[in-house]
């Protein structure tokens, strides 16, 4: 047996990642995803006001500061017991949804599909058809999809002033409300966006095609001449055609924290979500509902000052302990739900927020790369369709609300958590403020859990064990893995990490 | 084009949020891609753009250390990590930090460009404590001399040109790449920015002047009125185009109530509670650029008084 030590670095992805496969002839045997960047940011945030939370973290991450934001403002709104009023979280939605657009389009047909067009697959039959669509800065839908997510993201300007990173979001709600102007400027560009993506990405209206609710009807649809020359009826059937579709399931078991806050079911920080949150185990193959106690970290395998088992984020603790060459791999810690490894994304919110027709192919043939990236492609359409209602809301009730000051002495000591769906998955903040300011700040981002590393129990994350068994044909030019790694939106800006400085650190012997 | 050659552009993160290269994909006038179409840029690398395996970026980064490819632009994104103890290896590519490579690709480059606050200066990555020794490309915060020594002058003879802003406005990137591909001289001021991107200052168009003017203040988010006495904004202090050239083309963080925090400063974020005003008496601490304090407070107190009913009632809408 041929075995064979190899480490991929992994780029279109947002930051850097490198891991390392052991192939046995020419099968992943066992893999290592490794976190190469450390920033410290939750250390900055020690002993600020804890507002600066809303300025500092959005920009943990370009491509998802909206979320971050989101979350920000929910902890502080949970430690400090306030409720936003309705419209303001019409409005956070909207521009969550806005930021997940882009993302989604962006992470599908930019870093994504144009790994088809590369030389390696020129035999193939249907390679002159992706690169017409998908060539970097040649391709019709890389095109098109560069002018429409620039659009998109005006819909966040609108109500924060700019994307990328800006701090609109508040204790207490935004701070701006919708108006006419605001209303009909924002509906343009959906209505814009979404004919796109009628027409050129799905090939069907959106309400048909969000009323398709079973794995062979889609298969059948495939078929089809307009979704069969739609981008995601090229990218499915050439995904398909490798095997994409049976190929990387990873852990079962997933996680969402529930998609975008219910306007009229707020209680601080919290409160009911459009889809809702929940744990699927994937043993039994049911939803649980979702108990953030259940979180926690582990270090065992990570350059971090160890402690026994997984903690609550509340309690958790990250001192720095550079070991190159050891066990320990990675600056990411191992976050897992009660003792089992999870993935998150799209897949997950789609799967327990109920939406039939993944449910339908889940069922049917199990998770896999394809399925994935199919699942966001599948969440755009929700996304326009709340979009939508959020401003629908908003034009009805142009004059409520947008902003409930909070009372004298809000910013009292206590401890708060934040969960929102981002674009990639499951991602919390959680605070804790004492004299005034922030005494701790832990976030768990979605890509941490998808990139961990093992953990106490020597368990390995989800991308670990996604890569195992793949078949890697050539290893100078690892495909095969960059197909699956990039299948779950990776961003490893995001594995970010309390860190203290200078002395505490050891380096080497 | 004025610009008879094609320009190679290599476009390098550091200690990143991916920020700067998302907010350039915002640009319009030019656009991130018509660069690559019809200025005659050539792309040899972007991290999240790049369809060639990474491999390419290793044999780019080896052929231009040793001259056989050539690089115009350099641009850097991220801030410099130098920690644990000046190795840099918090920040490594396959076991190299990445400060190496940022400052090995620098010295063939005609011209280094730093994308963002983070590239010129630190950026929110130095803030204090600066877990991880972050620096800027030739600035340290405010003090000249980063990675690379305050008299560190790229082939072309200038300085690393800083494109400040947290991220940097897509049009001081994407125009400032345009001027580099026409050959068009590029004057910069002493924090090495192009001044034609950081003359003005983000109050200047900011819809809420009036409010300003006649000293109406809010002391809460979520108001029409200005944001300076009480609420942090740097805008009178902060220079950038933000406000005259509107990000993704209809807003700016000031129009949307939301205080100028001042990210195009080598200071930011600074070390103070980012949405208060801090004071002397009743009188913020740091005045709009240029002021006299005594001559400030006369004014401003005639300017309270002489508020129209409009203006003291915030009936603008903003
Ligand atoms: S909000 Fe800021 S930028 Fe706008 S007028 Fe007031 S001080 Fe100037």
């Amino acid at each position: 047996m041929a075995r064979l030590e190899l480490n991929v670095s992994l780029n279109r992805v947002e930051g850097d990642l490198e891991i390392a496969v052991a192939l046995e002839d020419g099968v992943v045997a066992e893999a290592r995803t490794i976190g190469t960047m450390y920033r410290g940011f939750e250390q900055i945030m020690i002993g600020r006001a804890p507002r600066d939370s809303l300025v500092i973290t959005p920009r943990v991450c370009g491509i998802c500061g909206t979320a971050h934001l989101y979350s920000a403002v929910l902890a502080l709104e949970n430690a400090w017991r306030l409720s936003p009023p309705p419209n303001a979280t019409r409005i956070r939605n909207l521009c969550l949804m806005a930021e997940g657009l882009q993302n989604d389009l962006r992470q599908t047909f930019l870093f994504f599909s144009p790994d088809f067009c590369t030389s390696r697959y020129a035999g193939e039959p249907w390679f002159d058809e992706m690169t017409a669509m998908f060539e970097p800065f040649r391709g019709a839908i890389y095109l098109e999809t560069l002018a429409m997510t620039r659009r998109l993201v005006e819909i966040v300007a609108h109500f924060g002033g700019q994307w990328p990173h800006s701090s609109y979001m508040a204790p207490g709600g935004v701070t701006l409300p919708a108006d006419l102007r605001r209303i009909s400027a924002c509906r343009a560009v959906l209505q814009e966006a979404q004919r796109w993506y009628e027409q050129r990405i799905v090939g069907a209206p959106l309400d048909r095609w969000l009323a398709l609710d079973r794995a062979e009807d889609y298969l059948a649809w495939l078929d089809e001449p307009l979704h069969a020359a739609s981008a995601l009826g090229a990218l499915t059937r050439c995904a398909r055609a490798l095997g994409l579709h049976r190929a990387a399931a990873g852990t079962g078991h997933m996680l969402s924290y529930g998609s975008w806050r219910d306007p009229l079911e707020s209680s601080p920080g919290a409160g009911a979500s459009l889809l809702r949150s929940g744990f699927y185990d994937g043993d039994a193959g049911s939803v649980a509902q979702l108990d953030q106690e259940l979180i926690n970290e582990h270090v065992r395998h990570s350059w971090f000052r160890h402690y026994d088992g997984g903690r609550h984020p509340w309690r958790g603790e990250t001192v720095p302990n550079y070991q190159p060459g050891g066990d320990r791999y990675s600056w990411a810690k191992a976050p897992r739900y009660g003792d089992k490894a999870v993935q998150t994304g799209p897949l997950a919110e789609l799967l327990i927020g109920g939406d039939a027709l993944i449910a339908s192919l889940h069922a049917m043939e199990g998770g896999g790369a394809w399925l994935r990236q199919f699942a966001r492609v599948r969440r755009i359409a929700y996304e326009f369709f709340y979009a939508q209602r959020m401003l629908d809301e908003l034009a009805a009730e142009p004059h409520g609300e947008h902003f409930t000051p909070p009372a004298g002495s809000s910013e009292a000591d206590g401890d708060g958590f934040g969960l929102v769906m981002a674009a990639r998955g499951a991602l919390g903040h959680w605070i804790a403020i004492r004299n005034g300011v922030i005494e701790r700040y832990q976030i768990i981002t979605p890509t941490a859990w998808n990139a961990s590393p093992r953990d106490s129990a020597g368990l390995p994350g989800h991308w670990e064990q996604s890569l195992v068994g793949v078949t890697v044909k050539d290893p100078d030019d690892p495909i095969e893995i960059g197909h699956i790694i990039r299948s779950h939106d990776p961003c490893l800006v995001c594995t970010v990490h309390m860190l203290d400085t200078g002395g505490k650190v050891h380096f080497g012997a | 084009m004025r610009g008879t050659q094609v320009k190679t552009l290599f476009w390098l993160q550091t200690g990143a949020c991916g920020g700067d290269s998302l907010a350039i994909l915002s640009a319009e006038a030019p656009s991130f891609e018509q660069l690559l179409l019809s200025y005659g840029i050539e792309l040899l690398w972007h991290p999240s753009l790049s369809h060639a395996p990474a491999k390419r970026f290793d044999a780019l980064i080896e052929d231009i250390a040793s001259g056989s490819q050539k690089l115009d632009i350099l641009c850097v994104e991220g801030s410099i990590i130098t920690a644990p103890r000046g190795t840099g290896l918090f920040d490594s590519y396959k076991g190299r930090a990445r400060m190496d490579i940022a400052r090995s690709l620098a010295e063939r480059a005609e011209f280094v460009v730093a994308m963002g606050t983070c590239a010129s200066f630190g950026g929110v990555h130095a803030a204090s404590p600066n877990p991880g020794d972050c620096t800027g490309m030739q600035f340290n915060r405010a003090n000249p001399g980063g990675l690379l020594p305050a008299g560190w002058r790229s082939r072309s003879g200038a300085p690393v040109i800083n494109i400040a802003g947290c991220p940097a406005h897509p049009h001081a990137m994407t125009q400032t790449l345009a001027a580099l591909a026409e050959d068009m001289p590029i004057a910069l001021d002493p924090l090495n920015r192009p001044s034609a991107f950081f003359s003005m200052l983000v109050h200047q168009g900011c819809t809420r002047s009036e409010y300003h003017e006649y000293d109406i203040e809010d002391a809460q988010l979520g108001g029409h009125a200005c944001l300076f006495f009480n609420l942090g904004c740097q805008g009178p202090l902060t220079q950038a185009v933000c406000n005259d050239d509107l990000w993704n083309g209809v807003s700016s963080k000031t129009r949307a109530g939301v205080p100028c925090f001042g990210c195009t400063a080598p200071n930011f974020p600074r070390e103070a509670d980012l949405f208060t005003t801090a004071k002397i008496g009743d009188v913020p601490l740091r005045l709009p650029m240029g002021v006299e304090r005594a001559r400030y407070m006369a004014y401003k107190n005639l300017a309270r008084a002489a508020a129209p009913q409009r203006v003291k009632d915030k009936e603008m809408d903003v």
